[in-house]
């Protein structure tokens, strides 16, 4: 009986989860079927290589869109091209390209602009979309200013980063490290009191939860994994970009929303995003295996709106509570 | 900016205040015209004038619906994606043979439709009508670019031959009943003047402000707020439309991104303009004077010699301090 | 109970003094002071509107005073987050829950700090559960999300809330309205067992019955200001509503008796039959005549609300039936808020009534474009300034400019604007929520005078009020609600303060007379 129980209350928990996981399960199976090559170890290693950016940026919005306010930080894209830019054309360029200079300028400039932004969203009270989208505006132009094209090379030691060839590469760590922070992470007091803000703020606020501190605290959190999806990034491409990053604030987006967690807030959490982020992967790989010739990237952009709709409508659904008259 | 405080608590003076929003705008543009003037040569030349109304009248065709969305708390970012499918939809009907008036009206309809679909699907979920409708953008532009590159080689783009009269009504040296003014500016004109007098007039227009100010109330004296929600999304898409159509003659041929700038324009016209993101105050006049303040800045900027992307940093650095101004969240405390 | 105001006792004790709070420009609190002493369970008794939510969210630290000062244990709570380190627990009006979180989350809310949880979350799942086993006698997985459960066990999740925080101070603001009777009781309980450790407990109620029963000491506000302070024995039904209406009660009956004179009731206009306002109330029958007009009454919740917004056909009753008169005695027709001529007013301004983005103007005008002009049509402007220059004089509202907000004007005036634009649409009956809410005496009788005029005329009003002295002199017969249906019905002949408030309470009539000699004799 009581085992039972716990895998009811297992399974109430992560309802959310029911969409992303049915969908990665079909297209797993349908990408066995049309291209086994995913599962060999050069397949899998090039698919962590490519997810993880997109992995990480989406588990940087996560505790931001959980802290609630629809709170969506459009600016994630933007954030990861700037720490880019300015990693090929700042540190390498003037020889601060250890791995220890690196990491700290990226985790520190990530984590200053999210103390930036949830300042002017507690206290200037504007609504966080207007303010990250300002944001976005701003750092895609200055990307541009700082490299106006592709170019520079990514420091030295990242150079066998990129290559996929087995599936315990460097970003392999990399992301597996972030992801067990992230399972370390959803198990602290700081992720209730993240999950309470945003779930009914003015509960929370006057129940006594330090409602300011979790915001911050979430934005905080968003800065190091924008910083860690902008490290695999740059890995992945090898050099400098100050256009292509901007797309991962779409892609990110779609994965939570996918991973069943709510724009509303409160509700959700990192494996969603995860997974979400896998569905993304595997339907742009599933949609590559057909030969869909010049239409294959229309193909890609029409299914990732189809699938974002799709899966707001079964999350707002499954959201209403059951006996809503009203 | 000394008269923040004095603005913010008594209502008597919001009313006042929000006709200061224009006022303040056709300041800048003053103040914009006067630096133009001086630091950019042939700022103040009538070829640039016609060039800048020309920008401004698309950029206002397109934030027309993005204003009717914000007066009832809403966003429609499928503005750009609706943009560059009806560019390459018109473009690759007049190619495949359709006579014209047919095919704007194909493109319309779709646009509306696209629109009500936007309204339809977003109305339950209001918090969430950004990413909704940006899902629906980015599945109607994908779906007509399967449609038209299907069989072709050439992907977002439909080369081709665009009718003469099209490329008149947007050109630059284009002329309107020998007034040497592009036609679309007249067209704008002419929509802005009907749009902004049935706003005020009408009961209708005076809806769209019942809903945005209290819905509650306006549910009271039977306004249907599920209506006016589908009529200013229909509108968004409608007009989304017409922009991309006028933009297949401003450029010649079809281009699936001539959009993209529009994205983040209409929402910077609409809020620099003082219109409130959050619903009920503002208008179109409003949006009015954020295009121009929006194109004469990025004459300027242009004349200045800073970058696209400088420009879009510029009008970024821009929305903040002005939506700060005139519309903050109310605080937590005062919402137990 | 002796009360010394020594320093030291300022650490034990709480301390309000001359507190001052506005909103806008009505005065929510003018001057309260009081103490509270630990052991002591200190009610706080208003009519609604006298400002005692208000007073409870300034202790709590929701609210900043303007001016005054709060003193819990010797500190000022800065906001709730502090208020909780001071051992402040709160039980607000409102049921507040995260609705997506879980039972143990909600219960434990703001019992971590940022970095450190307080208990393992084993440990609260097992104490939400045998707390809730204990105040519901239900067993309740932790885990379920709190949107599956009904509204009273929601009730007893904010009060384990508060009560597992160990507070020193302990504040209920309406917090038993969602509780049934032996639910009360065994809140009472708990009640009992915080004042016997040394807590402080305010209870924030108009429930008298509930608060003669367990309360040490009550203080009477009224319009935003300490009228009355009874201690002990001194806390009685009598005395309470004395102080809480101010007004000789005796007199009461005298005016009532004339409030029916040259009124002649014409045909039924309004007729509700088998009628139920939700789903497990009992169904009942009401029907409303051309030149009457009906007062509703009822304790928070009891259903008076649903009542007559379904009345004034805005929301489908649950079951049964509402139909209106058709013209010229062609039968009836189910009721249709656009068409049926019925008029609804409601007291809640800024959330159902005015649109503060518009002008006065505007704010009178929007329903007739409507009705006048066509759903999209063309206003025509100078039709409309002439009725609403009529309703102008008539109602007598200071106006100022009248393309100035509607927030511009005082809370009177802006009722006025509502009530006029009620008028100008031309209906047969007008519905009223509590449309006296925050208006001054002299606003007040010039409404009524409207709407005597109004059912002279042969209109017919519906009128809901949380004041019961609204009704004397004005009302031709009263429904008071209990538990969804219209309990008893008191005609104008036998209005009393008392009369309204026994029924209210569900008290039998007999009972009320015993305790309070004045009556409709």
């Amino acid at each position: 009986m009581n085992l039972n129980e716990k895998a009811r209350s297992l399974l109430t928990r992560n309802q959310h989860l029911l969409t992303s996981v049915c969908l990665s399960a079909f297209l797993l199976l349908v990408a066995a079927f049309r291209a086994p090559q995913l599962f060999s170890s050069s397949g899998i290693g090039s698919a962590i290589i490519v997810l993880a950016p997109l992995v990480l940026a989406s588990l940087a919005v996560t505790p931001i869109v959980l802290a609630g306010r629809g709170g969506v930080d459009l600016s994630v894209g933007p954030l990861l091209g700037f720490l880019n830019v300015t990693l090929v054309a700042w540190l390498v360029e003037y020889g601060y390209s250890s791995p220890t200079y690196v990491i700290v300028y990226l985790v520190g400039i990530g984590v200053l602009y999210q103390i930036i932004i949830a300042t002017i969203i507690i206290y200037v009270r504007v609504s966080p979309i207007i303010v990250t989208l300002s944001a976005y505006l701003v750092l895609t132009g200055v990307n541009l200013v700082i490299l106006d094209r592709p170019s520079g090379v990514a420091p030295e030691w990242m150079f066998d980063w990129g290559n996929g060839a087995t599936v315990f590469s460097p970003v392999f760590f990399v992301l597996c490290g972030m992801i067990v922070l992230w399972a370390i992470f959803s198990r602290t007091a700081f992720y209730q009191q993240i999950l309470l803000t945003g779930g009914e703020e003015r509960m929370a606020f006057a129940s006594g939860v330090n409602t300011v501190g979790a915001r911050f605290g979430a934005h905080a959190v968003a800065g190091v994994y924008t910083a860690m999806a902008a490290l695999c990034y740059t890995a992945l491409i090898g050099s400098g970009d100050p256009t292509q990053g901007s797309t991962y604030t779409l892609s990110a987006i779609t994965a939570v929303v996918l991973g069943g967690t709510s724009l509303a807030g409160g509700r959700g959490g990192g494996l969603g995003s995860i997974l979400g982020s896998i569905c993304i992967y595997l339907i742009s790989y599933v949609l590559a295996t057909f030969n869909f010739g010049t239409v294959s990237g229309f193909v890609t952009q029409m299914s990732t709106g189809v699938v974002l709709v799709m899966s707001l409508l079964v999350n707002s659904a499954i959201s209403r509570p059951a006996g809503e008259t009203k | 900016m000394i008269m923040f405080n004095y603005l913010k608590d008594t209502p008597t003076i919001q009313k006042i205040s929000i006709n200061r929003s224009v006022l303040f705008g056709i300041g800048l543009l003053i103040f914009l015209s006067i630096a133009g003037t001086l630091l950019v040569p042939q700022f103040g030349s009538y070829a640039n004038i016609r060039s800048m109304l020309l920008l401004a009248a698309f950029l206002g065709l397109a934030s027309l619906g993005q204003t009717l969305c914000a007066l009832l708390g809403g966003l429609d970012m499928s503005i750009p994606y609706v943009i560059g499918s009806s560019n390459i939809l018109l473009a690759a009907l007049l190619n495949w043979g359709v006579p014209w008036l047919p095919a704007c009206l194909i493109v319309l309809i779709g646009g509306l439709a696209v629109g009500i679909l936007n309204g339809v699907l977003s109305f339950r979920i209001q918090g969430q009508s950004l990413i909704m409708t940006m899902g629906v953008g980015l599945a109607v532009v994908g779906a007509c670019q399967i449609l038209i590159s299907t069989g072709s080689v050439y992907g977002g783009t439909v080369l081709g031959t665009v009718p003469q009269w099209l490329r008149d009504v947007s050109s630059i040296a284009g002329t309107t009943f020998g007034l040497p003014i592009p036609p679309i500016v007249i067209i704008w004109i002419v929509v802005a003047a009907i749009v902004v007098t049935a706003m005020a007039k009408t009961s209708f227009g005076r809806s769209f402000y019942a809903v945005g100010g209290n819905r509650l109330a306006a549910s009271r004296i039977l306004i249907s707020e599920y209506r006016m929600w589908l009529i200013a999304y229909a509108i968004s898409g409608g007009m989304s439309a017409l922009t991309g159509m006028a933009l297949l003659g401003f450029s010649g041929g079809g281009f699936v991104g001539v959009g993209d700038p529009y994205l983040f324009t209409t929402i910077a016209a609409v809020v620099i303009g003082g219109t409130s993101l959050m619903g009920g105050w503002g208008g179109y006049g409003s949006t009015i004077v954020g295009t121009l303040v929006l194109t004469f800045l990025t004459t300027l900027l242009v004349g200045l010699g800073l970058s696209y992307a400088m420009q879009q940093a510029v009008f970024g650095l821009l929305i903040i301090p002005i939506v700060a101004f005139y519309a903050r969240d109310r605080s937590i405390g005062d919402q137990i | 109970m002796e009360v010394c105001n020594s320093m030291s006792d300022t650490q034990n004790q709480v301390q309000i003094s001359r507190v001052v709070k506005r909103f806008g420009e009505t005065i929510a609190l003018d001057d309260v002071s009081l103490t509270i002493s630990p052991g002591e369970v200190h009610a706080i008794v208003g009519e609604n509107g006298s400002g005692k939510s208000t007073l409870a969210k300034t202790m709590s630290g929701v609210l900043r005073p303007d001016s005054g000062l709060v003193t819990t244990f010797g500190e000022s709570p800065r906001d709730p987050m502090h208020a909780r380190a001071l051992g402040v627990a709160t039980i607000f009006q409102e049921i507040l829950v995260a609705e997506t979180l879980s039972v143990a989350d909600n219960i434990f809310a703001g019992a971590d700090s940022l970095w450190k949880r307080a208990r393992s979350r084993a440990e609260a799942n097992q104490k939400s559960r045998s707390i809730l086993k204990q105040f519901s006698g239900l067993d309740i997985d932790p885990n379920t999300p709190v949107q599956q459960l009904p509204l009273s066990v929601k009730q007893w999740i904010v009060i384990a809330r508060a009560l597992l925080s160990n507070p020193r101070l302990l504040i209920f603001d309406e917090s038993s309205a969602a509780l049934d009777l032996d639910a009360t009781t065994r809140l009472h309980a708990e009640i009992g067992k915080a004042r016997e450790v040394g807590c402080c407990v305010v209870i924030v109620t108009h429930r008298i019955a509930e608060l003669v029963r367990i309360a040490d000491r009550a203080t009477v506000l009224r319009d935003g200001r300490v009228v009355d302070e009874l201690v002990g024995k001194n806390i009685t039904k009598s005395n309470l509503l004395r102080s809480m209406s101010g007004k000789n009660v005796a007199i009461d009956a005298k005016v009532a008796a004339e409030s029916m004179l040259g009124r002649e009731l014409g045909s039924v206009v309004l007729s509700a039959r088998a009628l139920r306002v939700d789903r497990d109330a009992p169904p009942f029958d009401f029907d409303l005549h051309a030149g009457e007009i009906v007062g509703v009454a009822g304790l928070d919740g009891q259903g008076q609300t649903d009542f007559i917004r379904a009345a004034a056909g805005l929301i489908s009753s649950h079951s049964g039936s509402i139909s209106v008169a058709k013209p010229q005695g062609l039968g009836f027709a189910p009721i249709d808020a656009k068409t049926s001529g019925v008029a609804y007013v409601s007291g809640d301004r800024a959330h159902e009534g005015i649109f503060p983005n518009l002008s006065i103007f505007e704010n009178f005008a929007l329903p007739l474009y409507r009705s006048t002009f066509g759903e999209y049509g063309w206003i025509k402007r100078r039709q409309i300034q002439r009725a609403f220059d009529g309703e102008v004089k008539r109602l007598s509202i200071k106006t100022g400019r009248t393309s100035n907000l509607i927030t511009s004007l005082s809370g009177g005036n802006q009722q006025k604007v509502l009530i006029g634009r009620a008028f100008a649409a031309g209906p047969k009956i007008i519905v009223l929520d509590d449309p006296a809410r925050g208006v001054d005496f002299a606003t007040k009788r010039e409404l009524y005078t409207q709407l005597k005029e109004f059912v002279h005329e042969g209109g017919a009003v519906i009128y809901l009020s949380s004041e019961i002295e609204d009704f004397f002199d004005f009302a031709d017969r009263v429904l008071v609600f209990r538990q969804r249906i219209p309990f008893r019905t008191i005609p104008a002949i036998r209005f009393s303060e008392h009369a309204f408030l026994a029924a209210m309470f569900g008290e039998s009539e007999e009972a009320e007379m015993s305790f309070e000699r004045v009556g409709a004799a």
